[in-house]
């Protein structure tokens, strides 16, 4: 069985996920972590007190190991690593919710400080792609923005929602690497320098990711789940009521191929083994994990898997030595075998007797609950306009076709109830052979739904239970209408596909609740979300036209379609005049939060100004025995404190509207992007969207031009199709 | 002393019940002995092991569930006589295998409890005793609550065998026979005792119990009363006790206490030097277990705590030392003995998949036939449902022999589902519409993760509130099928049968009169609280004591044949027993005359007793919440020497209060909600 060849306790908080290992002079590995109050703390054992506190780094009067880094922000995000060509050891970068900072731990510098408008929540540090110096890449609020040694802004896009996790990896097998970006819309992009190269859609926010080896990746989400991912297929995943904080792929078996340990949010530490997701290792520590990290920490030349807890609590251990054989749980495997097995003959014989008793078919006993063998379940599914009752929802009917009752419904799916499960109980009065199930997906997603039903008699005790997987379409919350009365939407995408319409027709039936016989490639929805009209139409030449006002919808038609039909490249014509409308609004907007900011931050500098003349004042007051003017002094004071701290409220919404803003724009561009449709995996570099949107915007938002021209150029967008290829 | 046991599994049964394996007498010194053990398909067996394979001695045919086995025989000479109970029925059966008697107990219910003692045989069915010698009737005894356990005391002091009954409201009830009449003495204890075994410490006079709440005690039986010993209290809430047994495992010359609780725990409790128990062995079984008994099976001279689980797995705890196989060329050397019982084991596992997959099949088949019925035989669910008294919630164990598949829960009254942190399944809460038709107030689905076989939830009922709280169960196992089990969440849910409450507190009143029998009132009583036996006690009036496990407030129910007197010093206990009893009259359509007698220092009384728990909350929540910014005081500044003690001492302690705080999760909102019913009692 492994245990931890070193345990530690530091007396300081580790915020979660926020741990490294820096070898910040070259030689010793340090563990890193942010902690409470803005500071981030350095451990170094190897080296004991020979560097005098100076600029921003101070030693802990508790501990002579420990230095204490004052950020003064709140940290985010933190990551070390190489970042100068030139320098000797390890680069800190430290990401706060508006600034970046690269720090010299050895020389005691700042490489570079940075102000982040859209904030870092999460860092990495590598090279991507062509670029040849390494970056310090950081997601924000919908942006990802590189920067190399000096603080120079190599790369910048836009991605769908608020970043949570960052990796660098060879996704493509091109031997240069890609990013992967998680984020809080559950989907993990993958860019190839700025270029959306792919997409995999999860049911949650995307918490963690890391590089496991080769072209595959490890992930979790914030609902438990965690998994491995293979190019953009899952090999496996498990889901568990904790939460994982923190993932790390490390060789903990010594076998030559990397487990995906996980830390939990109870202090559980796993190691799974990255084909199957098979437990071979498991320790707990005492509180919540904060970040499970590597690093030849006793210096004797190889690699320990460190865990960190909340609390400060460190374990660190070796990779198994080869006479464990891949065996770390314990010693008596073969008698969990041996359990297993019996466990397993138990259950074959339980079922064996099962059948025995079932053929028999006693038929007095009422609690068995007998039905009529042949009984089936069907299923149906239907869409439900809004009544005065209820909302327009997907309904599911279950039923049974003989006198059998149904006592209750479990439905199992992700992504489209509060949970992961729905569950329909009927009272004991209102128990029938049928029961509807109402749902409401609330994103355009296909979703398999696991349905569980309880079928028996009015008064058994025990249940037959039927069990069945059906799918939802992608594009279930939009109703057939034969004919529209309402006006058509404003909005349009159209593009031409070479293909057959038939092949449309399969399409629209695949991904529709279609009423039956239906078969024309002329046909209109209305959105059970409200969101208006949409209407599908292909001419004879191939030229598809599709009408809404809904720009997120049409983008995921037209990828749904592209990649039904596997088509790689899809140049788009498209308009959506109610949302440019918007945007344009919002681009104002924009401006007039930073001249409010602007000028907020006038009067703010005005303040300190006045502060620092009272303080004096109220101290020479004070050194003169003049108490009266002191206390005068003071208690201007304390009404300059009082406006400061108003001032501070306004100047946070200020800024928070202006992020809500930003992001609305960052989204704009991710979906204009999406409209165009790109499939592009190895075929010769395009100009890709968001390297225009880069040229136009890069100046971020600091004048009225930039923003406009910005404006323009979605215009012309979309009215003329700027993309020749 | 700590002492080191290794766990060694040796065969599977049945599903097993409480008190069902038995170790023989050994026939030389320090020989392995035989195992005598019965499981719930009604098949006793015997084995040894040999060699470390398990031999059968001999194996009886399936029949009815085994409740339970005991051994007996002849004064004077080795008790090796093998008892065992099924139905209303008890069979013997020699060491051999031979049976020598099949005696029918005659009892309308079936036995649940047994003892045997020479020619004596005690059994005992819910409620009543009955006394057999020599398979003659001797004498009875009814008993006020349902009866847990048997066992009898007998030593020279006293002058004959004497019947300890367990009865399920806290009382050990020691019946002693004066001819033919019985008189008993009673000693009460602190929860209803679900265990007794005869001790072998010094004198036979002393009984160990357990109780389902997880305590151990000893008393010592004398002619006229009782006198307790010692008590182990159940302060990490492990569970309630299935079995205990004393023998002397550590080797210090002393019998020790084995335990084994229902979460799987084994404990070895051994004595120190002033007499007082000890924890010194520990191990946690994935089970509950439902019998042990300390001797010698496995290997001569190595003694061990052998025990069985629910699903009937036969494990011993041996002294002996595992041996490190780890031999030359890095491989982990299995013993022949284990490769050839894996061999056997995969070889039978495949012939079983060839016949489980023809079954299939013929069932398929058989769904095309449109006259045939389906049914699947019951399988069998270990539940529990009980009241913990120290943060007044109810937990709810399930137990099923093979691995848990899910499990959903729904409720048709408001209660809150607690997070167990043993309990590895996902839980997800369904959005429930709780107004008609379907009033659902709950609805929770709990995905078990492979291999779960016992499942611990822990709810949270509010008194007043009352309806059924169901749970199905579904087991990983073809045909797929679930069972529903039903726990009712009565109005005064959070009360406790005690013997005797204290009188001088002020009491409310309330007094019914009606033309209603004795059992309907008692009826009404068991709807409203638990622990009252359901069957109506023998006599004119009845008394019953309850508190509150959550404000210490009380209840006593007086009644009898068209009259009852409730009081009580908690003014809303009072006016939620109006509300139900006229409630429940109402449907039966009798008319009921109630009148109330309100103290009004009662209100003030229950205010004060909530007054010092509610200050102390408020005291830990606010302590907790500076918690976070003390410590970051102390980083900041180096050093907490520059604070004021109080918080200083909130910073040492921290950690103490932490968990404290995380022990009762929303208490203090507790205890505001209690705040509020006695306010709005009032009025």
């Amino acid at each position: 069985m492994l245990v931890p060849i070193f345990t530690l306790k530091l007396n300081h908080k580790i915020n979660p996920r926020m741990v490294a290992v820096g070898t910040f002079d070259g030689v010793h590995p340090c563990l890193t972590a942010a902690t409470q109050a803005g500071k981030v703390f350095i451990h170094n054992p190897h080296v004991r007190g020979q560097r005098a506190a100076a600029h921003r780094l101070s030693h802990s009067s508790q501990d002579s190991d420990v230095c204490l880094l004052n950020i003064n922000q709140s940290v985010t995000c933190l990551t070390a690593g190489q970042l100068g060509p030139s320098t000797v050891g390890d680069t800190l970068v430290v990401g706060s919710q508006t600034n970046l900072l690269a720090y010299d731990v050895h020389d005691n510098a700042d490489v570079f400080y940075k102000e982040v408008a859209d904030g870092a929540n999460a860092v990495v540090l590598g090279t991507l792609g062509d670029i040849p110096a390494p970056l310090a890449i950081i997601g924000g609020n919908c942006a990802l923005q590189g920067f190399d040694y000096e603080g120079n802004d190599h790369l910048w896009t836009v991605t769908g929602d608020n970043v949570r996790s960052l990796v660098l990896c060879d996704f493509t097998g091109d031997g240069k690497n890609e990013l992967l970006v998680g984020s809080e819309d559950f989907d993990i992009r993958v860019f190839k320098e700025d270029e959306l190269v792919s997409e995999m859609t999860e049911n949650e926010t995307i918490t963690s990711l890391c590089h496991m080896h080769g072209s595959r990746f490890g992930y979790a989400l914030a609902n438990g789940t965690v998994g491995v991912y293979d190019r953009s297929s899952r090999y496996w995943r498990i889901k568990s009521k904790n939460h994982a904080m923190s993932i790390h792929a490390f060789d903990l078996n010594a076998d030559g191929v990397v487990e995906l340990i996980t830390g939990w949010s109870n202090g559980k530490i796993d190691a799974r083994s990255d084909r199957t997701g098979e437990v071979i290792f498991k320790d707990n520590l005492l509180s919540s994990v904060a970040g499970v990290v590597e690093g030849d920490y006793r210096l004797d030349g190889q690699q320990q898997l460190i865990c960190t807890s909340v609390d400060g609590e460190v374990r660190g251990y070796l990779p198994a030595s080869k006479d464990l054989r891949g065996n770390l749980m314990d010693s008596t495997a073969e008698q969990d075998l041996i359990r297993d097995l019996s466990q397993r003959k138990r259950s074959l014989l339980m079922e064996l007797r099962n059948y025995e008793d079932n053929s028999k078919c006693v038929s007095d006993s009422d609690g068995m609950g007998f039905i009529p063998a042949n009984t089936q379940l069907q299923t149906a599914l239907a869409v439900r306009p809004a009544t005065l009752v209820q909302k327009a929802h997907v309904e599911l009917s279950i039923s049974t076709p003989n006198e059998t009752i149904i006592r209750a419904v479990l439905i199992f799916a992700e992504g489209i109830f509060e949970g992961e499960s729905h569950v329909v109980h009927p009272s004991a009065q209102n128990l029938s052979g049928c029961v509807k199930v109402p749902i409401i997906p609330p994103k355009d997603i296909p979703v398999d739904l696991h349905i569980k039903a309880f079928v028996g008699g009015k008064s058994s005790t025990q249940f037959h239970v039927f069990e069945i997987t059906r799918q939802l379409p992608r594009f279930s919350m939009y109703d057939f209408t034969a004919e529209a009365t309402a006006a058509p939407p404003s909005g349009w995408v159209t593009f031409s596909i070479n293909d057959r319409p038939q092949r449309v027709v399969m399409w629209l039936n695949q991904n529709f609740l279609l009423p039956e016989g239906v078969d024309s490639t002329e046909v209109t929805f209305s959105s059970l979300r409200g969101r208006g009209l949409l209407s599908i139409s292909m001419a004879s030449s191939g030229q598809v036209t599709l009408r809404t006002d809904d720009i997120d919808l049409a983008g995921d038609l037209v990828q749904s379609l592209a990649s039904f039909l596997a088509v790689d490249d899809l140049s788009a014509e498209a308009d959506f005049p109610g949302y440019f409308e918007e945007l344009r609004t919002t681009l104002v907007e924009v401006d007039e939060f930073h001249s409010v900011h602007q000028k907020l931050n006038a009067a703010m500098a005005d303040h300190s100004n006045h502060i620092r003349n009272l303080l004096v004042q109220a101290e020479d007051a004070r050194l003169m025995d003049d108490i009266r003017s002191m206390k005068k002094r003071y208690r201007e004071l304390y009404h300059l404190n009082r406006d400061l701290i108003n001032e501070y409220k306004i100047r946070s919404n200020n800024h928070n509207a202006l992020l809500a803003c930003l992001k609305a724009v960052n989204q704009a561009i991710q979906r204009a992007g999406r409209l165009r449709g790109t499939f592009q995996l190895g075929s010769e570099p395009r100009r890709s969207n968001s390297a225009e949107a880069q040229l136009l915007v890069t100046p971020q938002w600091e004048s009225r031009v930039p923003c406009f021209t910005f404006n323009l150029w979605v215009g012309t967008a979309a009215v003329t199709n700027p993309n020749p290829n | 002393m700590e002492i080191h046991l290794n766990r060694v599994d040796y065969i599977q049964v049945g599903v097993t019940s409480q008190k069902t394996m038995r170790l023989l007498p050994s026939s030389g010194k320090k020989a392995t002995q035989k195992v005598a053990i019965a499981d719930n398909d009604g098949v006793l067996s015997c084995f040894g092991m040999k060699k470390g394979e398990a031999v059968y001695l001999f194996k009886t045919l399936p029949g009815r569930k085994i409740s339970r086995l005991d051994l007996g025989g002849a004064v004077g000479t080795p008790q090796e006589k093998i008892f065992v109970c099924c139905g209303s029925m008890v069979r013997g059966f020699t060491k051999k295998g031979k049976p020598f008697l099949a005696f029918e107990a005659n009892l309308t219910e079936s036995i649940n409890a047994m003892h045997v003692s020479g020619a004596d045989l005690f059994v005992c069915a819910s409620y009543i005793y009955n006394h057999y010698c020599d398979c003659k009737d001797q004498d009875y005894f009814l008993s006020g609550d349902k009866i847990n356990d048997i066992t009898c005391v007998s030593s020279e002091n006293l002058t004959r065998v004497v019947p300890v009954l367990a009865c399920q409201d806290r009382v050990l009830r020691v019946l002693q026979v004066y001819q033919i009449y019985q008189s008993f003495f009673s000693f009460e204890i602190a929860g209803p005792p679900l265990y007794l075994n005869m001790s072998h410490f010094s004198t036979g006079e002393e009984i160990v119990y357990g109780t389902t709440d997880g305590k151990v005690g000893l008393v010592q039986i004398g002619e006229q009363s009782a006198t307790a010993k010692w008590e182990i209290d159940n302060v990490k809430k492990k569970g309630g006790i299935l079995c205990i047994d004393t023998y002397d495992i550590i080797g210090d010359g002393v019998n020790d206490v084995l335990v084994g609780r229902d979460n799987g725990t084994v404990e070895v409790y051994g004595f120190d030097s002033s007499g007082e128990p000890t924890l010194r062995f520990e191990h946690v079984l994935s089970e509950s277990v439902t019998s042990i008994q300390g001797g010698c099976v496995g290997k001569d001279t190595y003694d061990e705590v052998l025990t069985v689980t629910y699903t009937g797995w036969v494990t011993g705890l041996t002294t002996e030392p595992q041996k490190a196989e780890v031999g030359p060329g890095n491989e982990i050397k299995m013993s022949k003995e284990t490769q050839s019982k894996l061999e056997t084991l995969r070889a039978e596992l495949e012939q079983l998949q060839v016949r489980v997959l023809q079954g299939r099949e013929q069932y398929q088949q058989t769904s095309q036939s449109s006259s045939a019925l389906s049914g699947v035989p019951i399988f069998s669910i270990n539940d529990k449902f009980t009241l913990c008294q120290d943060d007044a919630s109810y937990s709810l164990t399930l137990e099923v022999q093979t691995a848990i598949d899910n499990l959903l829960l729904q409720s048709d009254v408001p209660i809150d589902l607690l997070d167990v942190d043993k309990n590895s399944a996902v839980v997800s809460f369904s959005e429930c519409d709780s107004e008609q038709p379907n009033g659902n107030f709950l609805l929770a689905t709990y995905r078990c993760q492979a291999n779960t076989t016992r499942l611990e939830l822990k709810v949270r009922s509010i008194e007043g509130q009352y309806g059924t709280l169901q749970a199905y169960v579904t087991p990983r196992l073809q045909p797929k099928t679930c069972q529903v089990r039903r726990y009712q969440i009565k109005p005064l849910s959070l009360h406790q049968r005690t013997h005797s409450i204290d009188q001088d507190r002020p009491m409310n009143r309330l007094s019914l009169v009606g033309q209603f029998s004795f059992a309907e009132i008692h009826s009404w009583v068991v709807f409203c609280l638990p622990e009252v036996p359901e069957k109506t006690p023998a006599g004119e009036t009845i008394t019953f004591c309850f508190c509150n496990t959550f404000l210490g407030t009380q209840l006593e129910a007086t009644y009898c044949k068209g009259e009852g007197h409730f009081k009580s010093d908690n003014i809303s206990t009072i006016s939620i027993l109006s509300d139900v009893l006229s409630k429940e009259a109402t449907k039966k359509k009798i008319n009921l005359n109630i009148s109330y007698d309100i103290n009004d220092d009662s209100v003030n009384h229950t205010l004060k007793m909530i007054h010092p728990k509610l200050e102390y909350q408020l005291l830990l929540a606010r302590k907790v919440q500076l918690i976070d910014a003390l410590k970051e005081l102390q980083v900041h500044e180096g050093n907490a020497d520059f604070l004021i003690p109080e918080y200083r001492n909130i910073l040492d302690e921290s950690a103490n209060l932490l968990e404290e705080y995380k022990k009762q999760p929303a208490h203090l909102e507790r205890l505001y909600g209690a705040f509020l019913t006695v306010i709005l009692g009032l009025h």
